[in-house]
């Protein structure tokens, strides 16, 4: 099914961090801890089907030469919503994202589905596109939180109301919670999946599957990358 | 000329309605914001002020506000019987590691400090952000006021800083420092009720 395919796409093959490499400020910014990481995803999550609706149905509207403004006020009216509505619904969450919140509009993800997909298909692939970005893109961001949260400080917090879980014997290295870490979290999922994915294609015989729209065809460094 | 007319309607109508659902969103939540603003308040004054049972009035409401040092400093101040009976200030130091920290101090009659709660910081979590965990909120509680020496240790004070947070325990430390200078310069005017 159509529908299905759009939503899954995003979890692995067209990941928005890991395949497309879109949105690395909020990525690098947020993913400090999982609870932030999950909190950043479900608000990009929501702002991302809802413009890809709008946008989406809106599409035969307006002229192409000021698609870009329009997508930008869409986004930026649903970001300002879910300021809004999390100031006043979920204050916890909104004082420890209050800084990231705004950063949505600007989100590369989001801007980017609008032009690539949801200005080019009917309104509910653009929410199936959405929702599989969305999700895609949450999962991303916690595997990153929880990577660099239990290495950098040795705990999980999964939200703010719940015991913190902290995990005996690591001794926390305070880089990977500050700013290099999170590069050097996110190099290595990185790799790890490109070497991942490699292996499995040279199992079975297969070429190696370019990342969408990059490839590694120049790089001489991986041997499979020929 | 047709063309341009119909680019600035469709962008202006897509502002319109924009603008009104955001408008209207505002207009829902403005109350609650608010509501959970005073919320905060208040739970940070709770955390420092003494014991519930050791007052009788609403701190919120007797506010007293002195001038020291080119800044206003609001007192909350706490009575049992219109008696003084402990204060707490919101205070802030804009040299925190990830800019600036705003906290809740308090304290009792009988000069000694109640403890901080935080209101605002953007620490580096795991490290400067620990400034708002009991293990360092601790070392703030307790003290007496005037025989302190309120900086951090590594000023040649008596506050021990957290290891690797130095600038984040110094911020903290700097801001109720300031804040209880503002008191003993004003005790008497805060205390009274500043009438």
């Amino acid at each position: 099914m159509r529908f299905w395919k759009e939503l899954v796409k995003g979890l692995w093959k067209e990941n928005p961090i890991f395949r497309l490499v879109l949105g690395m400020c909020p990525t690098l910014a947020v993913t400090t801890s999982l609870e932030n990481a999950l909190g950043m995803g479900v608000a990009a999550t929501f702002v991302l089907i809802c413009s890809n609706m709008v946008i989406s149905a809106i599409r035969g509207v307006v002229p192409s030469k000021v698609r870009i403004p329009c997508y930008i006020v869409v986004i930026a009216t649903f970001v300002t919503l879910v300021d809004l509505v999390m100031n006043a619904y979920a204050p916890e969450l909104h004082a420890s994202l209050g800084l990231f919140i705004p950063l949505i509009v600007v989100n590369c993800i989001i801007l980017g589905r609008a032009e690539g997909f949801a200005c080019k298909h009917s309104v509910l692939l653009s929410a199936a596109d959405g929702i599989g970005m969305g999700l895609g893109f949450t999962l991303s961001l916690s595997i990153l939180g929880i990577c660099r949260e239990l290495l950098g400080a040795g705990t999980i917090t999964i939200w703010k109301g719940l015991p913190q879980l902290q995990i005996p014997g690591v001794t926390p290295i305070s880089l990977m919670i500050l700013a290099p870490g999170g590069f050097i979290a996110l190099g290595s999922l990185l790799a790890l999946m490109n070497h991942y994915q490699a292996s499995v294609a040279r199992r079975k015989g297969q070429t190696i599957p370019t990342p969408v729209n990059l490839d590694c065809r120049h790089c001489v460094i991986c041997k499979w990358g020929q | 000329m047709k063309e341009m007319l119909k680019l600035t309607l469709t962008l202006t109508l897509i502002c319109l309605i924009a603008g009104g659902l955001l408008a209207g969103v505002d207009a829902l939540t403005r109350d609650r914001i608010a509501e959970v603003n005073i919320q905060r308040r208040q739970k940070a004054l709770e955390a420092v002020l003494p014991g519930t049972n050791q007052y009788d009035n609403i701190p919120m409401q007797e506010a007293v506000t002195v001038r020291h040092q080119e800044r206003d400093w609001t007192f909350y101040t706490a009575r049992k019987a219109g008696v003084f009976a402990g204060a707490a200030v919101e205070t802030g130091s804009p040299n925190g590691y990830g800019g600036n920290i705003r906290l809740m101090f308090g304290f009792d009659a009988q000069g000694k400090s109640i403890g901080i709660a935080i209101l605002e910081q953007k620490e580096t979590p795991g490290l400067g952000a620990n400034i708002d965990t009991p293990g360092f909120r601790d070392r703030l509680a307790g003290q007496d006021l005037q025989q302190t020496n309120w900086r951090v240790k590594k000023d040649g004070g008596d506050i021990d800083h957290i290891t690797a947070a130095t600038i984040s325990s110094r911020a903290v430390t700097d801001a109720v420092r300031e804040a209880l200078e503002a008191y003993l310069a004003n005790r008497e005017a805060i205390e009274n009720g500043g009438n």
